[in-house]
């Protein structure tokens, strides 16, 4: 009956090293910016960098607007299939999970080819531009703000809440506002700390709509020339993916992070 | 010597003891019971009968070989589980086919005993059906048809009922039972329904906290608890306690009212004793249906319709007491509130061991 | 038999719903939803389909679809089916061998949850960062390079590997593949029922004989699966394959990225028959995917 432990121990000890080696010659790397001693020069230089800030900010921008769209549109709309329409639920996901086809890359090429110029002219003016990247953004994010809503409100069995709170006489406002919001705060806050991930991170949509403004572009504009503050770059962009995934964690929705994975920046 | 023999088995797991120096002697045929709550170390004992579990003490013997060491896989036991656990990647007829041909029995004997397990489960035309194709019912005979298929030594059914709903859980005790007995094959049962095993057992071992309390056939069981947990586990009882008037007598005072007991141990107490006296609901009865050594001053309390059964809360004393009475149409029900008199034979007044 | 009279006419009793239903006004509530799926997936999507089917003027032509067969296109498609199907290989066999090790090993609590925690972790790291930490580490001065010359005197890039090639990029695409593998595969693990196995053995069936009739059947589906998402998960990459060779792999998304920054295949039209393929490669993959899903939930559902 008993396994040999050495083979378990064997795998696991194997996939440490190469998940650990990476990150430990970065970080190597990234503390040798001045000759022959060790110092966090390159961080400094990261951080005295005018593009690599501007850049941190406008992407949390951007993830904290793809994160109140895509909310406000599947909250409602989940809520709404739900309660109201279980016949559209094959409908709703089937458009959710649609994303998963369609590369980044085929996105953003017709996303441009629809938007830019003609009828539409979005990328025309900055505002246009940034709108066009946000709606990019809860496209890719959609598979997995769809699942996590959708779970969170199977677990909370919305319908009998709903009947519940209607038989004790409060008004849609209450209902919505007081009684399933909350009761979805963990699985809204780890579709929050997902979708911030993938937007920080990603490369793909921004390099072709909004370029250096964004700060995956400006990791890699980095890399091209400047290996040092490069390293210091990874090494916060890991960090910050690793505490947007604890955060994940603490709101304690097991499982959440699987779900987004292949959303992710490739 | 008999069939199967558990000789002083223990099993201890990370310090915590789950069976301790169990004894027990099957014959050939026979249905035995292990009855008790969860974590009785019922569930263990059956494992290590299998081979699931090293015993950490003691011997299995099964028809004359010492088995204790022996690896599940060549012990020709056959084993039904709770979950099923019916390989869901084959077809009703593959599942009863597997254990034969892991024996690489010819392919034509196989079909045959394939079809002869179907006929004995009554599912002859769900051998192509997978299990999620079927009940929860329906699956458990599948388990019981690939367990049977392998002609094992010993049948082995680890809470084979406890998942399914009740009217199918009577059903298919009652077929498991018949079965049993037409192939005439040992068999273990493991529940922790008392009713379950008072209707299908031989015997029944009665476990708590790794320990045996009692071995005996349902109705020694039922009848003459040997312990205050048998007692109380299996059936309902009326529980009180009493003061030892007069050993020789057998007369037990409570709450001022005075019982005749027929039961032995009482002789054996002194005069101001305190002991648990106990009496089941259907040894009570009214003083008008008959006389009894006891005749007692009662107060209605509630009345509840079980159906078949109708359930007289009365009060005697300071304690309640439940009466049973068999439900018929024709039956004046006395009105809560009122005074009355029941009455119950001596010999149904037993004294409790702890 | 009256008490079965009085069963269908209570049945028969009963309100039926209205012949002609009230027009229902359901999808009111869904419609937001549908029209930003209109507008920013469908209409992307068809402006690329339809363009796919159209000639420079706007006529309707299948040119562009047999343009898809010229050598260096089939031969970005194969580039990336075999780095897909090699990464989807390597990360599905490891990542399958580390999520049974945690699940079935008695690892210690601890060991169990910090390894769950950096798998989400580590799947949601790449891109470009990924990619400069695999340069760090095995690009001509990377830190495993240099200590394997100096210590070992094994110079991998003499030895032929090269991280900016094909199979320096698996490596790199392994780092997202595996962690992914163990979070989606672990379930299916985990729904391995231990009566199963003992079952098996009690009907006499050795360790290997479980594994060959029951274990690797049934979690089949759910292998397949897998590593059908692995698949799709470096089939969609760029941004990796972009940073980690400056463009120079020849892969269908790089190709892609060429040709939206400058036409360099002199026909925009073919830039879109060139991203139908890949959305329709991707829509085989997820029809089989959930095809082999439903099969592994009805085996493996408790």
């Amino acid at each position: 009956m008993k396994r040999n432990q050495f083979w378990n121990w064997f795998w696991i000890v194997l996939s440490l090293i190469y998940f650990f080696l990476p990150l430990y010659a970065t970080f190597n790397f990234s503390l040798k910016a001045r000759k022959g001693e060790l110092s966090l020069l390159a961080y400094q230089q990261m951080i005295d960098d005018p593009r690599v800030l501007p850049a941190l900010l406008f992407s949390t921008q951007i993830g904290i607007f793809t994160i109140l769209l895509g909310l406000l549109l599947l909250v409602p709309t989940v809520y709404w299939v739900r309660l109201k329409a279980p016949r559209w639920r094959p409908i709703l996901e089937f458009f959710s999970l649609l994303p998963f086809v369609i590369p980044a890359i085929v996105l953003v090429f017709g996303l441009i080819r629809t938007y830019s110029g003609g009828v539409f002219g979005l990328t025309a003016t900055f505002a246009g531009t940034n709108f066009l990247l946000v709606a990019g953004y809860v496209v890719i994010c959609l598979p997995y703000l769809y699942r996590s809503i959708d779970a969170g409100m199977a677990a909370i069995d919305v319908v009998t809440l709903t009947e519940a709170a209607q038989s004790l006489g409060a008004d849609w406002g209450t209902i919505l506002f007081r009684v399933i919001v909350p009761n979805l705060r963990s699985a809204m806050l780890s579709a929050a700390f997902l979708t911030m991930a993938i937007v920080l991170g990603e490369f793909t949509i921004a390099s072709f709509l909004v370029g250096l403004r964004a700060f995956g572009p400006v990791i890699w504009q980095v890399g091209q020339n400047r290996a040092y503050q490069a390293s210091a770059l990874v090494i916060v962009s890991f960090a910050i993916t690793w505490v947007l995934m604890g955060l994940i964690n603490i709101v304690g929705r097991r499982g959440a992070a699987e779900e987004g994975v292949t959303a992710g920046p490739r | 010597m008999s069939f199967l023999i558990l000789e002083n088995l223990s099993k201890v797991f990370h310090n915590v003891t789950a069976v301790e120096d169990f004894n027990l002697s099957v014959e050939r045929g026979e249905f035995i019971s292990f009855l008790g709550p969860s974590g009785c170390g019922k569930t263990t004992t059956l494992r290590m009968i299998a081979g699931f579990e090293t015993p950490t003490a003691g011997r299995i013997i099964l028809n004359d070989k010492d088995i204790t060491h022996v690896p599940p896989n060549r012990r020709n036991v056959g084993m039904v589980f709770q979950s099923y656990a019916l390989f869901p990647n084959m077809t009703v007829a593959q599942n009863i086919a597997f254990g034969l041909r892991i024996r690489k029995e010819p392919e034509d004997k196989i079909k045959g005993r394939v079809a002869e397990m179907l006929a004995l489960v009554h599912l002859e035309d769900k051998g192509n059906n997978f299990p999620h194709q079927l009940s929860g019912g329906q699956q458990q005979r599948v388990a019981l048809a690939r367990a049977l298929a392998i002609r094992p030594q010993v049948l082995l059914l680890d809470e084979p009922l406890s998942a399914l709903d009740a009217k199918i859980r009577v059903a298919l005790r009652a077929e498991i039972r018949s079965i049993q007995r037409e192939l005439g094959i040992t068999a273990i049962y493991v529940t922790h329904d008392q009713e379950e095993a008072l209707s299908i057992s031989d015997r029944i071992v009665v476990m708590l906290q790794g320990k045996i309390e009692q071995i005996g056939t349902p109705f020694e069981i039922y009848n003459f608890p040997a312990t205050n947990f048998v007692a109380s586990f299996v059936g309902t009882l009326n529980t009180a306690e009493a003061e030892v008037l007069d050993p020789e007598q057998g007369i037990l005072l409570m709450d001022g009212v005075r019982f005749i007991s027929a039961d032995e141990d009482v002789r054996t107490k002194r005069r101001g004793d305190k002991v648990r006296m106990s009496i089941r609901p259907e040894r009570l009865s009214f003083a008008a249906e008959l006389h009894k050594d006891n005749v007692l001053d009662c107060v209605i309390e509630n009345i509840t319709f079980l159906g078949s059964v109708v359930r007289i809360q009365v009060r005697i004393g300071n304690t309640k007491f439940n009466m049973d009475t068999f439900n018929n149409p024709f039956l004046a029900l006395p009105r809560i509130g009122e005074r009355s008199k029941v009455t119950c034979s001596k010999e149904a007044v037993l004294v409790l061991k702890d | 038999m009256s008490s079965n009279r009085l069963g269908v006419a209570s049945d028969d009793g009963r309100p039926k719903p209205p012949l002609l239903a009230q027009p229902s006004f359901s999808w009111i509530g869904v419609l937001p939803f549908l029209l930003f799926v209109f507008f920013f997936l469908i209409l992307p999507s068809l402006t690329l389909f339809v363009g796919a089917f159209q000639d420079r003027d706007g006529n309707f032509t299948l040119e562009n679809i047999r343009g898809l067969a010229l050598p260096n296109i089939l031969s970005a498609y194969w580039v990336t089916i075999r780095i897909s199907v090699t990464t989807a290989l390597m990360g599905g066999i490891f990542g399958f061998f580390l999520a049974y090790s945690l699940v079935t090993g008695n690892m210690p609590a601890w060991v169990r949850s910090s390894m769950a925690t950096f798998c989400g972790v580590a799947s949601n790291f790449a891109g470009v960062p990924l990619a400069q930490a695999f340069i760090f580490t095995l690009g001509r001065v990377g830190l495993v390079t240099v200590l394997l010359r100096d210590l070992f005197g094994i110079d991998l890039y003499d030895r032929g590997f090269n991280l900016y090639s094909f199979w320096g990029l698996s490596v790199t695409y392994l780092y997202f593949q595996l962690p992914l593998m163990v979070l989606v595969i672990t379930p299916a693990i985990e729904g391995l029922q231990r009566e199963w196995r003992e079952a098996a053995e009690n009907l006499g069936a050795t360790p290997g004989q479980y594994w060959r009739y029951i274990g690797i059947p049934v979690l089949m589906p759910s292998l397949l699966g897998s590593m059908i998402l692995l698949f799709g998960n470096s089939f969609g990459a760029y941004a990796t394959a972009l940073s980690l060779t400056g463009g120079l792999i020849n892969l269908v998304t790089i190709l892609i990225g060429s040709q939206i920054r400058g036409d360099v295949l002199h026909n925009p039209n073919l830039g879109y028959a060139l991203a139908v393929g890949m959305v329709v490669v991707m829509s085989v993959m997820m029809v089989i995917y959930y095809a082999l899903r439903r099969r592994s939930e009805y085996w493996l559902k408790r």
